[in-house]
């Protein structure tokens, strides 16, 4: 029997324009992600980057640094703490995988369903994120590759650039993703909020 | 309607746009490009407000945001803003302005009387005359007196815009877009330099805007900076306020000068600033000289006349006269006569100047020595009275209707001052400059004491180059700098002229001079307490014309020099910023996020009644069709429990995974029960008590592995559970190799309460056999729950056979369908927070009332789970002797004699007539019915059986209570084990 697959917390929004009209909308979509948590053991440094390498082809990258492999990327969270994650294949995939390959030297959590991933792209993206990230998205201070946590409307925030256009992934706690995101959609009004 | 004071041409306005606009109810016509003061003198309108206190006639002071007097009230409706001032209000078609602060009509307002009353009604009056009966004063004096006094009224409605906050982050943050700001601002840019350039007028320029001359310098120096890629302008933003570590704040005037916002567009945004290097290029305001009558409408700064004259093409008057201290001052006069006004004289208490001299040869009358000692009119200035410096007494009266003031330039230190530069007197302007910084900043041009627009434009540039290398980049080539005479604006020394009549030195609250010497009289000497004893410089204005003079008129009361007397502390903000513009998006609904579990939809679909927990939104109960009232649907759904099975979202629990080699070891000392002989496989009740040795929070933690544990926490206490634990693995215990992960968002959970759990939950999971022996109280076990992963707890808070089911949190909708299902042939019922609550209660479980931060373990009856062996957190502190005392306050049973009686968390539990205890919590029993409670009472097992009263003073209520135990529902525990 196949898996159910599970609800979305943003299942219920209402797809397509919000906002202003325009021809350079926010592009807004919900990526179906694994996420999982890996805490590192005391020590095990050395041993966690070794299996980050073996098992997913990626150097553990550093503060405020992201790493992607064949399909999975590492976003360093706080020290010794990193997110993977991966585009969503079967329940606890990634997490499994990532428990035998840490299994001496970190700590594994799945946190996909407790994790929401919110991507937005747009040359307005910036801009409507400084309505309430206090980060310098700014290219000379941040850039693809990059990461940080912060506070955005009252809701702690993983700020992730994926590419230059600017793309940004936008990962907060499930439970606050529906007002996550009726903050986004009023940043972005003055631009137009295109949901995919 | 004619704009007879508009001069044909000259000037930032453009004629060829003519905006209709009325001004109490009178409609006047005015350009784009005017403020509303600006068109208000444009059609020759003088008087424009009456007085804070004494409700004088007032007319427009300023040209710009230093502006006492010009507050009025715009627009209707709940768009009318009150207290604005028409001197940086921008004009629009269909603009609605109202005077505001007189009783009657502007011009002849019966407060008035108030100013003849003026000898008693000093500073310090109120305090001194209002004080007896006391209780008085809140019911009778304030509001007469906040009638009387005060300045527009707020609309009192909801206000229909938005505002947003906005973050910003730059190299190079100029402050002021005059010559210095301006040139800062390209010298800095030129660098590569993140420059943003605010200012606070909707135009850039400063005092370039009264120079035809260099228009062109500011028109190539704006189409510069827009040039560059990294240079963002910010026009109608006002800096407020200089933080640490080079944040600042900011208000941007988005759509203020439109009728209403477009849609989708903010109002205001409030801007946060966090600038490796910032440039004060804030300019200088003009200030006034205290003399009696300085307040009549037509009196206004020189500066601004010859704004009005410049800028905007209009001529303040017909007939002018100009009190000047310094020679700055006196290109208003030549202004003002190029406007057409003619010059009745020119008063200065000086000797002779280069000024003076060429004021002779363009043929104005010039009175040296000479001050000015009164003021003749009504609502408008009629005449000027002119006497010699220190004669004294009433001089001859010169006919004028405008009379033009310039006591010297206070430079602009507002910022630099917040930022922590420690101000330094220059004693050739008789003013305070910026000291040494103590941040990463530096102020350019007239706001340090550089005055001239070449003076000011070089220096600018030299800052903004400097700023910009200090920040990082390499220096740019020069730009050019426009070429301009420094007029002198070094000012005879002369604050006061003193005679009969008001002289103010804060026009905005009807401060005198003799105000500030009262102050220093009755021993309000220092300068912040005279500020505060007569409200000098408190305005909205923060005295910016008139906050030195009342300093300088203090220093000689007190025989001390100015610079020793020194000015009130600076303070955010420099201008009134609005509280809608503060709040930003964060209001109604938006005012703090709502967290909403993975059952939401589903209770929304049931029709629950919310209950906010935090931020919770937890299902209160559930109605159905029948039930009388919310408590029969609460007891519908405790009895169902009770007789059957019910289903209850419990997924707001902390969820915490702790894992690592000393795990076990890190919970023994974070709890004070023993969690390393837990076997795998089982949960137990834990406590945790704060350092302090009060209780913190209590949960089930589960063993899953040998180094894994599954930790739960109360729904309040979730976040600062983790904080706790998080705080002391980093810093009392680095060493133990243990990790936290934060699990609450992961898995959503749900209990399955009543006889009937078994069955329900037997149907619903495969892979476990939940039999009694296979699955008995307190054991845990992985399993699938409709084929999905899931945890299956056999815990229970009710005191039924319970089970609490936990799957990841996207399955949670159809795993509760499934219990619904299963349950359905046992008449399974839902149940929300309320029986939850009801439930606990009459089986004596403690919950967020009882743990209420307060509370010791002994006094929750829990006394005997604190670990005799072994440290930790809150032993050594829980065995202080008022900790143990046995006579503290017990957790005890109540129930109302009367089962008809209702009781209320919060009454007080009286024995012998004295207050013994409280109610922590009541509700209505299902098994007994009545009213039931638990509470906190002195003595309590020694009170068992007795009657007492539960008593709320506030509703009149005494009700006899019986103490009895807290469990007593099933206290062998034999149903949660069945």
């Amino acid at each position: 029997m196949s898996a159910p697959e599970p609800v979305h917390p943003l299942a219920g929004v209402a797809r397509g324009r919000h906002g202003a009209a325009g021809d350079a909308p926010l592009r807004v979509s919900f990526p179906a992600r694994d996420i999982v948590q890996v805490m590192v053991r005391r020590g095990q440094d050395a041993a966690l980057a070794a299996a980050m390498r073996t098992a997913f082809g990626i150097d553990a990258p550093g503060p405020g640094h992201t790493a992607s492999g064949s399909g999975v990327t590492a976003i360093w969270i706080q020290p010794g703490q990193w997110l993977l994650t991966a585009p969503r294949t079967t329940e606890g995939a990634l997490a499994v995988r990532a428990a035998e390959a840490f299994s001496t030297c970190a700590a594994v959590a799945d946190q996909s369903h407790g994790r929401t991933t919110i991507a937005v792209s747009g040359a307005s993206a910036r801009e409507a994120l400084s309505r309430g990230c206090r980060i310098d998205l700014h290219p000379r201070a941040f850039g693809p590759g990059r990461a940080a946590s912060t506070p955005i409307a009252q809701i702690g925030c993983l700020v992730h650039q994926t590419d230059a256009a600017p793309s940004f992934e936008l990962t907060v706690f499930s439970t606050l993703a529906e007002p996550f995101l009726h903050w986004l959609l009023e940043a972005g009004a003055p631009f137009g909020v295109e949901i995919a | 309607m004619s704009q007879r004071f508009r001069l044909p041409s000259g000037g930032h306005v453009d004629r060829s746009k003519r905006l209709s606009f009325t001004f109490d109810g009178r409609a006047y016509d005015g350009h784009h490009g005017d403020t509303l003061a600006a068109a208000l003198l444009a059609n020759g309108v003088r008087l424009v407000g009456r007085s804070f206190k004494y409700h004088r006639p007032r007319g427009i002071f300023s040209a710009g945001a230093e502006e006492p007097n010009a507050l009025v009230e715009l627009r209707d409706g709940a768009r009318r803003e009150p207290n604005t001032r028409a001197t940086v209000a921008e004009l629009f078609d269909g603009l609605a302005a109202t005077s505001q602060n007189h009783r009657g009509s502007l011009a002849f307002d019966w407060m008035a009387v108030n100013g003849l009353l003026a000898p008693w009604l000093g500073a310090g009056f109120y305090y001194k005359t209002f004080m007896w009966p006391a209780s008085f004063w809140e019911r009778v004096y304030e509001p007469m007196i906040r009638k009387a006094a005060g300045l527009g009224r707020a609309s009192g409605l909801p206000d229909p815009d938005h505002y947003e906050a906005a973050h910003a982050h730059c190299d190079v943050l100029v402050v002021g877009a005059g010559a210095a700001g301006l040139a800062a601002a390209r010298a800095a840019g030129a660098t590569g330099a993140r420059v943003i350039l605010a200012e606070q007028d909707f135009l850039l320029g400063g005092d370039l805007l009264n120079e035809p001359g260099l228009e062109v310098w500011r028109q190539e120096s704006i189409a510069a900076l827009e040039a560059m890629p990294e240079v963002t302008l910010l026009p109608r933003t006002t800096v407020f306020g200089f933080y640490d570590q080079g944040v600042l704040g900011a208000v941007e005037r988005v759509a203020d000068h439109l009728p209403q916002p477009p849609a989708h567009t903010a109002r205001q945004r409030y801007w946060t600033i966090r600038a490796k290097e910032v440039v004060l290029a804030t300019g200088a305001h003009e200030r006034i000289i205290a003399f009696p009558g300085n307040d009549r409408p037509g009196v206004m700064l020189a500066g601004a006349a010859r704004t009005y004259a410049r800028r905007y093409g209009v001529r303040a008057g017909e007939t002018a006269a100009l009190f000047a201290t310094q020679d700055a001052a006196y290109d208003a006069a030549f202004a003002l006569a190029e406007a057409g006004t003619r010059i009745a004289a020119i008063i200065d208490p000086r000797g002779d100047s280069a000024a003076m001299q060429r004021a002779r040869e363009a043929g104005f009358t010039v009175k040296p020595g000479c001050v000015v000692t009164g003021t003749v009119g009504g609502n408008a200035l009629r005449g000027v009275e002119i006497g010699a410096v220190g004669s004294g007494g009433r001089g001859d009266a010169v006919p004028a209707d405008v009379l033009m003031v310039s006591g010297g330039w206070n430079p602009a230190v507002h910022l630099a001052s917040m930022s922590g530069s420690a101000l330094s007197w220059d004693e050739a302007l008789l003013a305070f400059v910026p000291g040494a910084a103590s941040q990463h900043e530096r102020s350019a041009g007239a706001c340090r004491g550089v005055n001239g627009i070449g003076a000011a434009a070089a220096d600018g540039a030299a800052a903004g180059q400097a700023a910009a290398v200090a920040a990082g980049f390499a220096a740019a080539p020069a730009i050019t700098l426009p070429e301009a005479p420094a007029p002198d604006h070094r000012p005879y020394e002369l604050w006061e002229v003193k005679g009969r009549g008001k002289a103010f030195v804060d026009i905005q609250d009807d401060v005198t001079a003799n105000d500030i010497r009262l102050a220093h009289r009755e021993g309000y000497s220092h300068i912040e307490h005279a500020k505060r004893y007569t409200t000098h410089a408190m305005g909205t204005d923060q005295g910016k014309v008139g906050g030195l003079v009342g300093a300088a008129v203090l220093a000689e009361a007190r025989e001390e020099p100015v610079a020793k007397v020194g000015l009130p502390r600076f303070r955010p903000y420099t201008s009134p910023v609005a509280w809608g513009a503060i709040a930003g998006g964060e209001v109604g609904q938006h005012f703090q996020p709502v967290r909403r579990t993975a059952l939401h939809g589903v209770h929304e679909a049931l029709g629950a009644v919310w209950m906010d927990a935090g931020i919770w939104k937890r299902p209160a109960y559930y109605p159905k069709a029948g039930d009388a009232d919310a408590w029969a649907s609460v007891k519908r759904e405790a009895r169902a429990v009770r007789e059957r099975v019910g289903v209850c979202d419990v997924s707001t629990l902390g969820k915490i995974v702790v894992e690592g080699p000393d795990a076990a070891t890190f919970l023994d000392r974070v709890y004070a029960n023993t969690f390393s002989t837990l076997q795998v496989g089982r949960a137990r009740y834990g406590l945790m008590l704060r350092e302090d040795g009060i209780v913190f929070d209590d949960g089930t933690t589960t063993r899953l592995g040998h180094d894994r544990f599954f930790v739960t926490t109360t729904t309040a206490q979730a976040g600062p559970v983790m904080q706790h634990l998080e705080f002391h693995l980093a810093s009392a215990w680095p060493d133990l190799d243990v990790s936290l992960a934060s699990v609450t968002d992961q898995w959503a959970a749900m209990s399955i309460a009543g006889p009937k759990a078994r069955e329900v939950v037997a149907a619903v999971v495969t892979g476990l056999d939940v039999s009694n022996e296979a699955f008995p109280f307190m054991a845990v076990a992985d399993c699938l729950a409709t084929g999905v992963p899931a945890r299956l707890f056999r815990i229970s808070f009710s005191g039924e056979l319970a089970y609490e089911i936990a799957m990841p949190a996207g399955y949670a909708a159809q795993v509760w369908r499934a219990v619904l299902a299963a349950g359905a042939p046992h008449g399974i019922e839902p149940y929300g927070v309320e029986a939850l609550g009801l439930l606990r209660i009459e089986k004596g479980h403690v919950a967020g009332s009882e743990l209420n931060g307060q509370t010791t373990a002994q006094d929750l009856g829990l006394g005997r789970m604190l670990k005799k062996k072994g440290d930790f957190i809150g032993r050594v502190l829980a065995q202080r002797p008022g900790m143990t005392d046995p006579s503290r306050p017990r957790l005890v049973g109540l129930r109302s004699v009367d089962p008809a009686r209702q009781i209320r968390a919060g009454c007080h539990l009286i024995v012998d007539g004295r207050s013994q205890g409280w109610i922590s919590s009541a509700t209505q029993s299902v098994v007994d019915p009545g009213w039931i409670g638990l509470g906190l009472l002195r003595d309590g097992e020694t009170h068992i059986g007795s009657v007492i009263v539960a008593a709320n003073p506030l509703m009149g209520e005494e009700v006899p209570v019986k103490v009895v135990s807290p469990h007593g529902y099933d206290a062998e525990n034999l149903r949660v084990r069945a």
